[in-house]
């Protein structure tokens, strides 16, 4: 496959649910962005922003109201769900709870061979459960917990079956929904440690969401930042800590609690201020106007649209792109 | 003196173990419903009812359409005479006199030596030589035996060759209890399994699909459930023909309203929960989906609605069958048998009695066994 074509390439992607009164929730609003091969996407924002609907909907979960999601060469957007079920061996998802997100009444080895079982992959039992097996010892369970219900692992192992599960047919890209932000912190570690040993062993491509900057600068290449329903930052993981562009950015890198007293109290920029607007309703001209410390008069008038200010660095800021 | 502060080491591997005892979810369940006695006890007399009707009829002599009109109404607690060679004499309703042994069987009828109308006295023949006289010239009557002295009652005897005694045609009662129970059990475990299937079938085709689709679906739910359901059952009934199968197919067309809600609404909410949503990014089908993940856990409360849903239908069978559009005569069933009991209600209320009884039994296991499984099966309550 050629190298160039990015795995995943979304175009001004929108998702607007309907909120009775003819109102709608603006949870997606036009997004875009591409990852290469074996590379990783980090988005982030508040609560609220629109994270999961955006992942949800690039996996057809939701149906896209506006826009195209290419997966390689093919626009899956426009596929109905029934021709886009070998596309689905493709492309996987790793939930961010792992109590929900196994079903309780199965056990451990059918959840993990539910999708070796719905692609007809395997044939034999045999050789199903060869696998299943092989994949267990990969995440670091054994072939005790096969026969185990979900109900009786910690939620570090139930997040490990989850990450079997989607690993278990070999796709080219793994949405992660924020997998660990359930976790202890120490599991936290050991999850993406062990993402990172399949990205580089498989050369995956991951969606990675997390809804603070900290975890995300260590897993990922690139980083979107998400503010209600759009993106407003995209840029190299190290730039996005070095040089944040949109006020957004900067505080919510503000709210990183810094280890050392000393630096956190040179460093207290502003943070943010005020509750995220709703998205039924959201602020006219730049979405972040309401709680801009610099917002001017234009801001509210005139949608900024996110611009290249060089090294691929984008920022829909109408302060910074003049 | 050794550190007791030392730390304990565990390796990765032993951190990761599990220690408690693998159980299924069927295992868990039932684990706590043996614990709760009421559901232990209606388990154990839902079962011996179901045994009283499947084996039962095999263990009698009696049939249940077998007829003897002369051992009508013949109660299971009988007041007899002492007659003569140890032997005893019952008086039927009909002033027939039967012959007793001493264990209580009923031997055989007199025969009529004669008949007195002047003096109001019938003699029966018990032997050659010996025989025994009603006089019903006064109220009520007395036994006199040959010599005209009274013969005293007051002995009661177990009526030993019809335990529950007769009916007013002479069948036997317990031989009709055992059929009717086996009627009755079976009309409500095929109307439950109808009924559970259609509901199942409809409330998560309906729970599934969701909008649109789900409020026509569930608009035809709510008038169905608008018409009382008796009413509803007895007008099934009288478009059909008598019989087994048309008081099945009305009871089936009818109660699964029920059942659809409730998989409808636990359809509505597991369908949104990450592992559905997870098996649909696996791409898992449709069918897969609900069979697999839907229904299993949405099990516990259509378990219940079932066993919830066996009384009513028992209750409903009986009830049509009171009112006299159940099953049709000569086969027993609770129902018919209470019907039958009404005309003799005065003389003979143990025959309204014993049928009354095994339905309330019935009902009530079945409603401990419901009640049980709503506890066992509800996890906020899971210690
Ligand atoms: N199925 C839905 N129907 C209507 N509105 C929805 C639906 N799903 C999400 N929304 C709305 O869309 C917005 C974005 O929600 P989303 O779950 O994508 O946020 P998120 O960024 O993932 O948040 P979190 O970090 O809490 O997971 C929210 O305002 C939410 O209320
Ligand atoms: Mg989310």
């Amino acid at each position: 496959m050629n190298k160039d074509v990015p795995v995943l390439r979304v175009q001004d992607l929108t998702k607007h649910f309907p909120a009775g009164r003819g109102k709608v929730v603006h949870a997606v609003d036009n997004v875009s962005f591409q990852i290469p091969r074996g590379k990783t996407f980090g988005l982030v924002g508040e609560s609220g922003c629109g994270k999961s609907t955006c992942a949800r909907t690039i996996i057809r979960i939701y149906e896209p109201t506006g826009g195209k999601v290419y997966l390689g060469h093919d626009d899956i957007s426009i596929l109905s769900q029934k021709e886009l079920l070998p596309h689905r061996q493709r492309m996987q998802m790793i939930f961010q709870d792992p109590y929900a997100s196994l079903n309780a009444r199965m056990t451990v080895h059918d959840i993990i061979a539910e999708p070796l079982r719905a692609h007809g992959v395997f044939a034999s039992r045999q050789e199903e459960s060869e696998r299943v097996n092989d994949m267990l010892a990969q995440v670091g369970l054994n072939r005790e917990h096969a026969s185990r219900y979900a109900h009786e692992f910690s939620g570090g192992q139930r997040q490990r079956v989850g990450i079997a599960r989607a690993l278990i047919i070999h796709p080219e890209l793994v949405i992660c929904d924020e997998p660990i932000s359930a976790l202890d912190v120490s599991i936290q570690a050991q999850i993406v440690n062990m993402l990172r040993k399949f990205q580089q062993e498989q050369a995956l491509t991951y969606l990675f969401i997390a809804h603070d900057l900290s975890m995300v600068r260590y897993v990922s290449d690139e980083v979107g930042v998400m503010y209600l329903g759009q993106l407003v930052e995209t840029c190299a993981a190290d730039e996005i800590y070095a040089t944040p562009l949109h006020p957004y950015t900067q505080g919510l890198l503000a709210a990183i609690p810094i280890p050392d007293p000393k630096v956190a109290r040179e460093k207290r920029a502003a943070g943010l201020e005020g509750d995220l607007p709703s998205p039924i309703d959201p602020p006219s001209g730049c979405r972040f106007h309401t709680r801009c410390p610099h917002a001017t008069e234009r801001c509210k008038a005139e949608v900024p649209s996110l611009k290249d200010v060089g090294a691929g660095h984008c920022v829909a800021c109408h302060l910074i792109n003049d | 003196m050794n550190n007791r502060w030392e730390r304990v080491s565990l390796s990765q591997e032993e951190s990761e173990r599990i220690f408690r005892k693998a159980r299924s979810f069927a295992g868990d369940v039932w684990f706590r419903f043996r614990r709760k006695p009421t559901a232990l006890l209606g388990l154990i007399l839902a079962l011996l009812m179901v045994l009283f009707g499947l084996i039962g009829p095999f263990m009698t002599p009696y049939n249940y359409s077998q007829q003897e009109t002369k051992l009508a109404n013949i109660p299971p607690l009988m007041t007899v005479y002492p007659g003569p060679d140890d032997s005893y004499f019952f008086v039927t309703e009909a002033l027939k006199v039967i012959e007793v042994d001493p264990e209580g069987h009923l031997v055989r009828q007199l025969r009529k030596k004669e008949d007195d109308a002047k003096h109001k006295q019938t003699s029966f023949k018990y032997d050659d030589d010996t025989s025994v006289v009603l006089d019903y010239s006064i109220k009520p009557y007395v036994m006199l035996d040959e010599y005209g002295q009274r013969i005293e009652q007051g002995v009661r005897k177990w009526n030993a060759s019809h335990l529950l005694g007769t009916d007013h045609l002479g069948r036997d009662i317990l031989t009709r209890l055992m059929y009717g129970a086996r009627i009755s059990l079976m009309v409500a475990f095929i109307a439950a399994t109808v009924n559970m299937l259609i509901g199942i079938l409809y409330g998560g085709v309906s729970g599934y699909l969701g909008g649109r689709t789900d409020a026509i679906m569930m608009r035809v739910v709510d008038i169905i459930a608008t018409i009382p359901l008796t009413l509803y059952v007895i007008l099934i009934k009288v478009c059909l023909d008598d019989g087994l199968i048309s008081i099945i197919v009305a009871l089936s067309s009818v109660y699964w309203v029920d059942m659809a809600r409730v998989v409808r609404g636990q359809v509505l909410s597991l369908k949104n929960q990450e592992f559905v949503l997870a098996a649909r990014t696996i791409g898992s089908s449709t069918k897969n989906i609900l069979l697999r993940h839907l229904i299993p856990n949405a099990m516990g409360p259509i378990l219940v609605t079932v066993t919830m849903l066996i009384p009513s239908a028992i209750f409903m069978e009986a009830f049509m069958s009171f009112i006299g559009i159940g099953i049709a005569p000569p086969m027993a069933s609770l129902g018919t048998m209470c019907n039958d009991a009404t005309e003799a209600l005065r003389t003979n209320p143990y025959q309204l009695f014993l049928p009354a009884i095994a339905i309330c039994i019935i009902m009530f296991a079945f409603n401990f066994i419901g009640d049980g499984l709503r506890d066992a099966l509800d996890p906020k309550l899971k210690k």
